[in-house]
Formats: C-alpha cells, structure tokens, sequence
C-alpha cells in the first residue's frame, strides 16, 4: 500500500492554478524528489499535504485514510512531518530544548498531569532526554546542545530541524530545499542523513533545487511546472528525457 | 516603617502581577494590555463576595480566580484568533470594556464611587489586619504563585510554550495545538492576576475602577519589558524597579504636583534607553524581535 496517495489534487491562488490535478502515489521506504522552477507550485503542494492550505479538489491519503480535512497539527500526529524552507528552528530555545519539545507524547503538556502526577510525567521526561541525546548524536550536534538555536550555521540548522522531526516521530519527511543556502560540504552531510533516515524505515518526499544531487539519492523524481507534473520515473529516465531541459530551461 | 512595610506590599503585589503578565509575554509571546482588566475582576469579586454576600476570604478568594478564569477563556476565544498587532488591538477593547463596565454598572460596582468597608482578609480564623501580617502574607503568596509559575516554566507544558512563542507554525507542524496552550497560558495568568487583585481589594478596603484602567495594563507590561522575560528573575527586578523608583525619587525634593509626570517622562526614557542597550531587559533571557 501506498504510504501516501494524492489523487487530483488542484488549488487556485486568484485564479492562478498553482496545483494543477496532480496524482502521484509515494511507497513507504523510498525518496522521492519533485524539481522544476520556481513558481512551480512545489510548496504549495507541500502545504497541500502537510494541511497548511486547502484543498480546491482532489483527495489526500496517508496510509490509506484520508486526511483532507484534518488540521496541520492532526496530520503531524498521524506522521506526517514537515521541513521548512526557512528552517524555523525555535530560535530562542537551545538546540537540546528544540528536540525535547519536539517529542510526540508529552503528558507534562497537561498542567494536571504534570503537578498530580509527577513521578510518571518524570519518568518520560528522563526517556525524552535520552531520545534526545540519541538524536543529537545521530545528527552530530552534540557538541553544540546547550547553543540557541539561533547561534547555529544555518546548516546547523536543518540538522536540527531534522533532528527534530525524527523527535516527532514523523515517519513522512516532506523536506522543501533541504540542502539550499547550506555549504557544499554539509549538503553531502544532510544528503547521507536523509539516506540514514530511509534506511531506518522512514519516507522521504523533498523540493530540491540541486538537481544533480537530488538525482543521486533518489527512488524516483517528478518533474513539476506550472503546477503539473509533466514528467516521471527513476533519476535515469527522467535526466535522460529531453522534456527535463525543456521545463527548466523553457527551450 | 509603615511607609516601608506599604511598599512592600505594593512590591509583592507587582512581582505577582508582573511574574504571570510574562508567561504570557515572556513565554508565549502574547503582549497582552488587558492584565489590568484581570486584576480588576479579581478585585471586585472578590469584594463583592465579601461586602454584598458575606463570604469568607478564602471562599471569595476561590471563586473570584473561578470566575476570572472562564471569563479569560471568553475573551481568548474572541482574540487569540488575531496574531501580532491585531491581537494587542482585541486585548486592548477588552481591557476598555472591563473598564467601561466596572464604571457604569453601577447597580452592581457603585461606579465611580467605589465599593468601600472591604474586610481585611482572615485565614483559618486569624484576621490579617495589621501592616506587617499583611505583608507577610502577601510575601507567602508571592512565593507560592512564584514558585506556581516557576514549575509551570520548567514543566513540558512551559516549553512547548515557549516553542510557540518563538515560531507558531513550526510549533503547528510538530502535532502541537497552539490554541489549546494559547488559552490555557491566558487562564494561567488571569487565575493570578485574580489573586493580587483580591490582595489588592482586602488590602486597601477600598475600590474604585480608577485602579484597574489601561494605565495599570502598560505599567505592568513596563515593568516585565524593563525587567526583562523567559524568566523568573526578570519580572520581579522590573516590578522592584518600577514601584522604588518612583519612591526614591521622593527625595529628590521633586514638588508632588510634577512628581507623577515625571515618573512618567522616567518610564518612556527608560523604555527607550532598555529597547536600544539591553533589548532582553536587565535580567530577562528571551528578546522580542
């Protein structure tokens, strides 16, 4: 089964079709890349699914339950995460606090849980601090856990926006731009992390701009523009297609 | 020491007021006019539990912080839809509503005659009546809503505020339901705002809504800005601050007639001068961008 199946999914800013009826399905376990210009309607896609913008027309299914009409933070339960073109890390919470918040189940969020029943609400903190403490490993910031976030590279940054997600538990990594603004050596860092995260059972659906990269670690690609996808298949097929130069290059 | 131990009072007062105007300020990034508003609500029922229907203190107590609490879930429902400026606007009318009612309701509040005779407060039998037990007791509260608060800050509950406060959609994106945090960080500090404001009532026996207006609201979110937010210090060296100063400058031989003005020339050049050279305040941790 699909682990997220989009079926005519359509949305008009002013009479503007941003998304076009776009159909793709995603399998669990793979990466999966959509490219073309700017203006392609890529983000709002992302929107799309991740519940940030509705839908005009079309179905969203994420593990074979529509989702169309949950809010963002109910489709963020379910697993589906999402990283941000502007990274928005919490800017004045240290990067450790920025995992520890990003945990799912959090009873200490009640007040009453957290003033009543306090030696359970203890007990997960203390696991929540070791997932964190793996985490921070896994995305090697450890050294820097104690900095605010807003003292971090912007590479830093992702890593820990990264990071974070894998906090939430998210098991659908939408990534827009992972490696954009990023210098050239850590985008090999975030590009072998993504790689990680597939490894270990996550799905990755990601907006990329650095197209010779995001051929090199993905399943599959999608060509969009003008809010269609005009093109699709394995990295080979498609950067094989004359269409590809086509789209970017409007020859 | 009379004069002394009033200014302690005054002090305790502001450090409760100021400690739960910054969780929702200074954690959750809500800068809310209205803090005076709850204090008022507070106050009146408060007194009006007391003078008009005989209940005890701590009966009247309890059920002013009842009351104010699900009036605060009203008033966040009709503004926390608004972000940024729009809902310091919404925050702002509430506060000229309260205002507006506790003046001209006069059936209820006696308007701008006030409600005088209030009983001073008693505990478990013990009447609270003299200066310095007064002070003490206020002392206990400011510590027990400090030390309220501070769990809050550091519980689960104060960091996914926090997050919100530094970035709402992120927040969103990670499964968090801002609206549900946003109201109960209101609910939080009207409950506390509720306490002082009862403080305040069987405090000085007397009130009159002249007490409770905008003026109140601003100085509060002064003394948190000055001191600085994000933390527990930062609000309380701001409350110190804004209630000695003035005090202090008492001898200064300042004629009385211009002092209140100049206290106010004070505050807005020691805004101005915090904004540019220590924009978290002097003791805070978090800085509004």
């Amino acid at each position: 089964m699909a682990l997220l199946e989009i079926q005519h999914l359509a949305k008009s800013f002013d009479g503007v079709k941003a998304v076009d009826h776009v159909s793709f399905a995603i399998e669990p376990g793979t990466i999966t890349s959509i490219i073309g210009p700017n203006g392609a309607g890529k983000t709002t896609l992302f929107n799309l699914v991740a519940g940030f913008l509705r839908r005009d027309a079309g179905t969203i299914h994420y593990k074979g339950k529509a989702i169309d009409d949950l809010s963002p933070s109910q489709r963020a339960g379910l697993g589906v995460g999402r990283l941000w073109q502007d990274i928005r890390v919490f800017r004045n919470m240290t990067a450790r606090e920025n995992l520890l918040v990003a945990q799912k189940h959090q009873p200490g969020e009640k007040i009453s849980n957290y003033l009543l029943r306090y030696k359970n609400v203890d007990k997960l903190e203390k696991q929540n601090r070791e997932a964190a403490e793996r985490v921070i490993k896994f995305i090697r910031l450890d050294h820097k856990q104690n900095s605010l976030a807003q003292d971090l590279s912007y590479g830093q940054q992702k890593l820990l926006a990264l990071g974070r997600l894998l906090m939430n538990e998210a098991e659908l990594l939408l990534l827009d731009e992972p490696t954009a603004g990023v210098n050239p050596l850590m985008i090999d860092e975030i590009l072998a992390l993504i790689q990680m995260l597939v490894k270990e059972g996550k799905t990755v659906l990601m907006i990329e701009h650095n197209v010779p990269k995001a051929m090199s670690i993905s399943d599959w690609v999608y060509v969009m523009d003008e809010g269609r996808i005009e093109l699709y298949g394995s990295p080979a097929e498609v950067s094989s297609n004359p269409l590809l130069k086509e789209v970017y290059l409007g020859v | 020491m009379n004069y002394l131990l009033h200014l302690i009072v005054l002090i305790e007062l502001y450090v409760m007021l100021a400690l739960s105007l910054n969780l929702m300020v200074g954690y959750t990034g809500l800068l809310t006019l209205a803090h005076a508003a709850f204090y008022g609500l507070g106050a009146y029922a408060t007194t009006l539990l007391m003078v008009n229907w005989g209940f005890d203190f701590l009966f009247a107590l309890i059920l002013a912080i009842a009351g104010t609490v699900l009036l605060s879930f009203l008033i966040s429902f009709a503004s926390l839809r608004f972000r940024g400026d729009y809902f310091i606007l919404a925050t702002l009318a509430f506060q000229v509503i309260v205002f507006a009612v506790l003046y001209n309701w006069v059936d209820l509040t006696r308007g701008p005659y006030g409600i005088p005779g209030i009983p001073k407060p008693s505990l478990l039998g013990i009447k609270i009546d003299s200066l310095l037990s007064f002070s003490l007791f206020g002392f206990v509260v400011a510590c027990l809503i400090a030390g309220f608060l501070a769990l809050i800050f550091r519980s689960p509950f104060g960091r996914t505020l926090q997050a919100i406060r530094d970035d709402e959609l992120a927040a969103t994106a990670l499964g968090k339901n801002v609206m549900s945090f946003k109201v109960r960080s209101v609910a939080i500090a009207s409950g506390c705002a509720a306490v002082a404001g009862a403080l305040y009532a069987t405090y000085v026996t007397f009130i009159d809504p002249t007490s409770f207006t905008i003026d109140e609201s601003i100085l509060m979110l002064s003394m948190v800005i000055v001191g600085g937010t994000g933390n527990l210090k930062g609000p309380m060296v701001g409350a110190v601050m804004l209630i000695v100063l003035p005090e202090l400058l008492r001898f200064l031989a300042i004629p009385d007639a211009v002092a209140a003005n100049i206290r106010l020339i004070i505050y807005g050049f020691l805004l101005i001068i915090m904004m540019h050279v220590r924009p978290q305040g002097l003791a805070g941790k978090y800085q509004f961008e």
